[in-house]
């Protein structure tokens, strides 16, 4: 249930802060490939045997993830297109499936065991004394959100309007950044690569609490993502997790679609 | 130095070159021959010149989002660029028309954040904010509007939403451009009248970038021009007769 609460405000406000830094609606640690990037560094964890408990998976995690987010962030400086990061975010996933398809190939049966089920995704499986790593984790990365309040709030009407309200717009981009990599780090290396909670639940939290203020979002998304995934998690065990937020999170992005071409994004 | 003057540029070169020549690649490009001007408090002037001349570039430079080429720009006493990034936001603004609209955002909101160089940690607003940002939408006359969503605005309601949002910056120096493009006649008037209004009552002083001679010679104390490669400035009443204008006659 710990793990539920915890993964659930990590992915929500890592997608939130996301969409918030590269104006992208539909951006998200799962589309942008962070989470994959994160998936990489288990992978390489668990398969080719470098593994250290649990700071070991969540480091090759994070590492994963910041890598990805340095490329996308040197993709949004160079394409002004919403739709270039997104296919690109897509890119990278296949390319790292591919990475991890050669790994899986190459490795032991009871590596390989091990790696499968972590695959699945659950809220069920991390151990009481991970969870500390886990909170710990999640922690650092909202705080590096949290300290650049300023900057997410001006940062839709782009760096410069930014920057004319005195906002630092390199520093707390990349401390955003880190932030957001964090929080998909820590939630993929201890709960598995979870779909649709990090681009679906910043619009349910915009839905319900009808404002743009950072302030009221992030802690308004932390809740949305905690009670969508504790839903998720009432499902018997059975029934894949992933299968869960995937009902609940097309829905809501095709919503998010629809609601653009209405506003003239695509 | 005068205790007057809230801008002062001297020996001021404006391009785009300056941040690529740090990396050693181009040499930096100066848009006009560097000029010195001094922007009085209680002084509304005039920034004119033809498409491209760098009218924009030379507001970013003011406003400190351009690095300046060469020379010297200082901001009540102080080179821009030691100024720490909040308290520069304090006291000088840019307000441009275009930029991309907010999604979400409603025009409260949007106007709040002019507030975010005066709040803590956390982005907080008081009352005292609060109370500064309806006085901004009221002065600006988007009150009536205040909780529509930005996107669905017209392009003059933008337009007085972005000045709205510089009020509520409470800046000294203000500076616009082309805040007329988008806006009819009759609230063009209004809007060069509340410039006139600002700077006797609050001290300011603004450089207003617009292609309308009209509003420049009956509503601004100065005019400036950026014509041939130079920047050159007279009074509003005399810039005809000094040939200030002649760029602007038709063939």
């Amino acid at each position: 249930m710990c793990a539920a609460v915890l993964a659930g405000s990590a992915l929500s406000v890592s997608g939130l802060a996301l969409q918030t830094v590269f104006c992208n609606p539909l951006a998200g640690p799962f589309v942008l490939g962070i989470s994959s990037g994160a998936s990489l560094g288990v992978a390489l964890s668990l398969l080719a045997g470098f593994s250290f408990g649990n700071f070991g998976v969540l480091g090759a995690a994070a590492l994963g993830a910041s890598v990805v987010t340095i490329i996308v962030m040197w993709v949004s400086g160079r394409f002004r297109n919403v739709g270039v990061l997104l296919i690109v975010g897509l890119l990278l996933g296949y390319l790292i499936d591919a990475i991890v398809s050669v790994l899986i190939a190459g490795s032991e049966a009871e590596a390989l065991r091990v790696y499968v089920t972590w695959s699945m995704g659950s809220f069920g499986r991390v151990l009481l004394d991970g969870v500390w790593v886990f909170a710990l984790a999640v922690a650092a990365g909202l705080v590096l959100v949290v300290v650049s309040m300023r900057y997410l709030n001006a940062a839709r009407l782009g760096d410069d309007f930014a920057r004319g309200l005195g906002v630092r717009v390199e520093v707390s981009k990349k401390c955003v950044l880190l932030g957001a990599s964090i929080l998909a780090a820590a939630s993929t290396a201890f709960c598995g690569p979870v779909a649709f909670v990090g681009i679906a639940v910043p619009h349910l939290a915009f839905m319900l609490f009808k404002t743009t203020d950072h302030r009221v979002l992030v802690p308004g998304a932390a809740l949305c993502g905690t009670v969508l995934c504790l839903l998720a998690g009432l499902f018997p065990v059975s029934i894949p997790l992933n299968a869960v937020l995937s009902i609940v999170g097309v829905p809501v992005v095709f919503y998010v679609l629809v609601r653009g071409s209405r506003t003239g994004w695509w | 130095m005068a205790s007057d003057s809230l801008l002062q540029c001297v020996d001021l070169c404006v391009g785009y070159g300056a941040v690529r020549s740090k990396r050693g690649a181009d040499r930096p490009q100066s848009l006009f021959e560097p000029f010195s001007f001094d922007l009085h408090a209680g002084e509304v002037v005039a920034l004119m010149g033809v498409n491209g001349c760098g009218k924009s570039t030379l507001l970013k430079t003011f406003a400190g989002l351009v690095p300046q080429v060469s020379g010297d720009v200082f901001l009540d006493g102080t080179p821009l660029q030691a100024w720490n990034a909040r308290e520069r936001a304090r006291r000088v603004g840019l307000v441009r028309m275009s930029g991309s609209a907010p999604d979400r955002m409603t025009v409260r909101e949007f106007v709040g954040l002019g507030r975010s160089p005066y709040s803590g940690f956390l982005d907080g607003r008081t009352a005292e904010d609060e109370k500064i940002v309806d006085d901004a939408m009221q002065v600006t006359d988007v009150s009536c509007f205040a909780e529509r969503p930005f996107t669905e605005l017209s392009d003059g309601e933008r337009s007085r939403v972005f000045l709205a949002e510089a009020v509520a910056q409470q800046v000294n120096v203000l500076l616009l451009d082309e805040p007329n493009a988008f806006l009819d006649i009759p609230r063009s008037h209004a809007l060069f009248r509340l410039l006139k209004k600002f700077v006797g009552m609050r001290k300011m002083g603004i450089i207003v970038s617009t292609h309308s001679i009209e509003y420049a010679e009956k509503y601004c104390d100065r005019i400036a021009v950026i014509d041939g490669g130079n920047f050159r400035v007279a009074p509003a009443s005399e810039a005809r007769n000094l040939g200030l204008l002649d760029w602007a006659r038709a063939e």
